[in-house]
């Protein structure tokens, strides 16, 4: 039972609540032009170690300490369900020792709501309303990601649906519009949506690992960001910023 | 004194006295000090120590020029006592040169001979310092220990200054009290050395005094040509020297004169060197007087900012390592920050000054109040930062080094960071330095050094793998052989030291019951006495030994290797160094690594204290390096965790730098694996902060969250249980570009000439630095171990 980690480090309330040990897997079925860490995209290409079950929750137990206001475990990618199985197992052998875990995920797996149980803090992104749209930028339809969005929401799961506004892809009204419509369909307290506005953070990393960042013009005015979280309030859902 | 003054007026005054100070390119004081002294030798010769120093103490005081400044609101300068010589902030210090202040008499080629001291005078004074006792005595031990201090292997030091005088009971009773007090010590005691004693300190303490009475005269003199205003102002001044510190202080304005004047003469008595004296908690001193006046943060800020400028010696700050204390618990848990913590606080932001240092003390109930107030220091680039201290862990550490209750919230820091009782504990702090890596180096080379190939203590050595198999063992019992020898040696230095009396220091540090000096080395004069070592190279030592496990473990076949790549340093073997340099490194949350490293600190520091001082007491286990990581690691070959010969070693308890590559997180967690309790002495440990991490809008916004992210996990952990928690930090929060940038274009990047950084326990100007320090601040920021 191994993960393969392309990075590792702690962070501050923004993968999941209080301090958290995040973990960067290796491999995503996504790729989207504006990933931050497109170093994770392919699974074994560039560089990454392997961790084992073991090494793993030795090193989490031995952080504890610095797991403050309700911190702990996030993984995050790449995409940390393409390594399902051993996630699966690493999750829950945290969980046995009491440990916090949160997932950031695109959503996409089948097998998601196998892991709500075991969360205690779930985090996905809903990139665009349109399934088409979505599959021709990332690759996949988002069907599977809405589906596993509703049943999360239902779980009872700590739910935060994170909506990355990227200009030129998803910023029109009309698709923000469409965010809305599906957003209304979700009820329970467990669920908070967040709005993030497009970044270059990862453009580096791209030319880095040789790859073109295609990205232009993608910014999007804090207006904007303010009335969408309007309206996502609006349909009585709980907005946060991290 | 509002009637003559007010707080803008008190602060534009403050302002352009720095100023002034700034400008000054020679400060001739000291020196005129030591020759008034040498011109005195005849009369006093057939003195008692301590009454001789008395009396050379009157002697500087009677005679020594004195001014009162037009911008000045007090009266009173230290500009008389230091040299332009600290290491630190002289332009012509190297690594490669520097050989600690080991010849007292170095001094006086640091004063520019010009028309007025003439070569002929210095070297008047210069053949009489060498003649003193105090010299000779010093210099045959460090001629007999030359050997092992060349390349240090260990270190000693004289120590002067590095005490925190208790004023409180002159300033609340005036001097007067004590001086009765003394009087009738003479009269009880039939003991004539004790009586010579209380007689010597009460020579010295009536200079204050003298001094007072001929600033006042000053005081009249300049009134009789001022403009009304000014002659009000000087007035008020010599109103208030005739009273203090004779008499009782008895508003904020007369407390601050009279701590002024006692401070002046405290360093007079051991000009040119009384670097390190501390004030302790400025903040519980002088809040009575603020509270009795009534006065306003605003009123109360605008005096302090004259206090502040006082710590300032001419035109690079030269009277450094000056600690002042704020905030902070009592024995029950209580805070104590007061008004006048905050009156401080803002005195520093606005004045920025390169000294004397801010300490904060912290516990786990201080108020968000004072963290958010911090916020500006630590996010305003080029202001000062506070150094931080955990009361909560400092007391049980004080508690096991068997301080009393009553004493414990009256810790005061000497010098950088080393906890000391006020009025009450001679630490004797940096006596001893011991570079461990050093050892090492000679424990694996036959007692020869790599560096020179000088032979520094011959040593048996097994063949290569037993010697490898058996390192701990081998260097533990050879660290302790060089412990010995460096004790005898720093005592030998103390011994030295007694030699030059002190009279009006003992007279607040317990002299006036006990009737002893405080540097007495056979009758303790002080409640507390001990004497510190500085150990060094904590986690090149850890790291080292994991690096030699790991190789014996997975290439058994070229430990033998090892000794001839570290004497190449690793020209030829880069294979083999890159091997070493994968090894496990402390400051990562590795356990095995961060294990050995506890271990290493808790068995030295036990070897320390296992160790006599002159008096009998324990040398205190002190884990700081104050840039002696950096002069001392010049003299250290390669060692097997990979580092290259001559580098740095790492600072304090820290992880050499390059070396905590997983970010904050993890060297936090291996920090707090040190066995803090073991530190009596004191510990040195820094962090980088880079400031893109705290996003918060405000200064107060961002001052809490520094709190919860840095603080509480370091300092409060709960998670930690009952584990003495670390009790010392610094930080400097700014990146490596930043730093560049200032040093390329210091006009636009720091307009008034100061850009204040922490380098080891205190802060100065950035600008004033030496370049070789100034890289070691870029250096050991260390942006990968700040991520957060």
């Amino acid at each position: 039972m191994q993960l393969k980690v392309f990075g590792k480090g702690f962070n501050f309330s923004q993968d999941g609540p209080g301090n958290r040990l995040v973990y960067h897997l290796k491999g995503c079925n996504m790729h989207c032009p504006w990933c931050s860490n497109p170093e994770g995209m392919l699974c074994d290409v560039g560089d990454f170690y392997i961790l084992t079950k073991d090494e793993l929750l030795s090193e989490v137990l031995l952080s504890k300490p610095m797991f403050f206001e309700g911190g702990g475990v996030t993984f995050t990618g790449g995409e940390a369900t393409i390594q399902f199985d051993s996630l699966f197992e690493i999750i829950k052998a945290l969980q046995e020792n009491d440990i916090s875990v949160a997932i950031e995920t695109n959503g996409t797996s089948k097998k998601l709501s196998q892991l709500f149980p075991l969360l205690n803090h779930l985090i996905i992104d809903l990139k665009h309303p349109d399934s088409n749209k979505h599959k021709e930028t990332t690759g996949i339809s988002n069907e599977i990601i809405k589906q596993n969005i509703l049943l999360a929401a239902k779980s009872g799961v700590d739910l935060l649906i994170r909506i990355p506004l990227i200009g030129g892809f998803n910023t029109h009204p009309e698709e923000l519009n469409r965010f809305i419509e599906f957003l209304k369909s979700i009820k329970g307290k467990n669920v908070k949506v967040e709005v993030l506005k497009y970044h270059e953070y990862g453009k580096d990393k791209w030319e880095k690992c040789g790859l073109e960042y295609k990205m232009k013009d993608a910014f999007v005015p804090e207006e904007t960001r303010i009335s969408f979280e309007e309206k996502i309030k609006s349909v009585g859902l709980t907005v946060i910023r991290t | 004194m509002y009637n003559v003054y007010n707080s803008t007026k008190v602060t534009e005054k403050a302002k352009a006295l720095f100023k002034e100070e700034r400008a000054k390119k020679r400060v001739d004081g000291w020196f005129i000090a030591r020759e008034i002294v040498a011109n005195k030798q005849n009369e006093f010769k057939n003195l008692s120590k301590e009454m001789r120093a008395a009396k050379e103490l009157e002697a500087i005081v009677t005679e020594l020029p004195i001014t009162i400044s037009d911008n000045a609101v007090f009266a009173g300068s230290q500009s008389d006592a230091f040299a332009r010589s600290y290491a630190l902030i002289n332009p012509s210090f190297r690594v490669e040169t520097f050989s600690g202040y080991c010849d007292p008499t170095a001094v006086y080629d640091d004063i520019e001979p010009n028309e007025e001291f003439t070569e002929q005078r210095i070297n008047k004074v210069r053949e009489f310092s060498k003649n003193s006792a105090y010299v000779k005595s010093l210099s045959a031990v460090y001629d007999k220990y030359s050997n092992y201090t060349e390349e240090v292997a260990f270190f000693i030091e004289q120590v002067t200054g590095h005490i925190i005088p208790d004023f409180r009971p002159a300033l609340k009773y005036g001097l007067a009290e004590i001086l009765k007090t003394l009087d009738k010590n003479i009269a009880e005691t039939d003991d004539d050395y004790k009586k010579d004693n209380f007689k010597s300190i009460k020579v010295a303490l009536n200079c204050a005094v003298i001094l007072a009475n001929r600033y006042a005269d000053i005081a009249v003199e300049k009134a009789k040509s001022a403009n009304e205003k000014r002659k009000a102002e000087l007035l008020l001044l010599e109103k208030t020297l005739r009273k203090v510190p004779f008499g009782p202080a008895e508003s904020l304005y007369e407390a601050i004169q009279s701590y002024m004047l006692l401070w002046e003469i405290m360093c007079l008595e051991q000009a040119p060197n009384p670097f390190a004296f501390s004030v302790g908690n400025a903040d519980r001193i002088f809040e009575p007087y603020r509270a009795a006046d009534g006065l306003s943060r605003e009123d109360t800020a605008s005096l302090l900012k004259h206090f502040l400028v006082f710590f300032n010696v001419g035109d690079r700050s030269w009277a450094i390592s000056q600690n002042l204390l704020i905030s902070g618990r009592d024995i029950d848990g209580n805070d104590l920050t007061n008004p006048t913590s905050y009156a401080l606080m803002d005195a520093y932001f606005d004045m920025n000054l390169p000294q004397p240092i801010l300490s904060v003390k912290l516990h786990k109930n201080t108020p968000d109040e004072l963290y958010a107030e911090l916020g500006r220091f630590f996010f305003s680039p080029g202001v000062l930062t506070p150094s931080l201290f955990n009361d909560d862990s400092v007391f049980e550490i004080l508690k096991a080094r068997g301080v009393s209750n009553e004493d414990l919230a009256d810790y005061s820091v000497a010098g950088c960071q080393e906890p000391l009782i006020m009025g009450k504990d001679n630490g004797n702090t940096t006596n001893s330095w011991l570079n461990m890596p050093k050892i090492l180096e000679l424990c694996l080379n036959g007692g020869y050094s790599m560096i020179t190939g000088k032979e520094i203590k011959k040593q048996d050595t097994p063949d290569t793998l037993t010697l490898l198999k058996n390192i701990r063992e081998i260097f533990y019992t050879t660290l302790n052989s060089y412990i010995d020898e460096m004790c005898d040696a720093a005592n030998g230095a103390s011994k030295a030291v007694s030699e030059l009396p002190v009279p009006f220091l003992s007279g607040f540090m317990g002299g006036v019951e006990s009737g002893y000096d405080m540097r007495d080395t056979e009758n303790q004069g002080t409640k507390y006495n001990g004497s510190g070592c500085l150990i060094h190279g904590l986690s090149v030592l850890a790291d080292s030994f994991v690096a030699i496990d790991k190789l014996l473990a997975e290439r058994p076949e070229d430990a033998e290797n090892l000794i001839a790549a570290l004497k190449a340093n690793f020209k030829g073997y880069e294979e083999l160094h890159a091997f070493l340099k994968a090894a496990p490194k402390f400051g990562n949350n590795i356990l095995v690594v961060d294990n050995e490293a506890a271990e290493i600190a808790n068995k030295v520091s036990d070897m320390v204290a296992a160790h006599k001082n002159y008096l009998g007491n324990p040398f205190r286990a002190d884990w700081a390096s104050p840039t002696t990581h950096l002069t001392y690691g010049y003299w250290v070959g390669a060692t097997p965790d990979g580092r290259v010969a001559r580098e740095q070693l790492n600072y304090g308890v820290d992880p050499l730098y390059g070396e905590a590559g997983g970010g904050m997180g993890f060297r936090m967690l291996s920090n707090m694996r040190l066995p803090f309790n073991k530190m009596g002495g004191g510990y040195a440990s820094h962090l980088g902060i880079d400031p893109k991490y705290f996003t918060a809008e405000s200064f107060e916004g961002k001052g809490i969250d520094f709190m919860r992210r840095i603080i509480k996990p370091l300092f409060f952990n709960d998670a930690m249980g009952d584990k003495v928690a670390p009790f010392y930090l610094y930080v400097n929060v700014t990146t490596p570009e930043t730093l560049r940038k200032v040093l390329a274009d210091p006009k636009k990047y720091a307009p008034s000439g100061v850009y204040i950084m922490r380098i080891h326990g205190t802060f100065v100007n950035f600008l004033d630095l030496s370049p070789e320090i100034q890289q070691d601040i870029i250096k050991r920021l260390d942006p990968a171990s700040t991520t957060m």
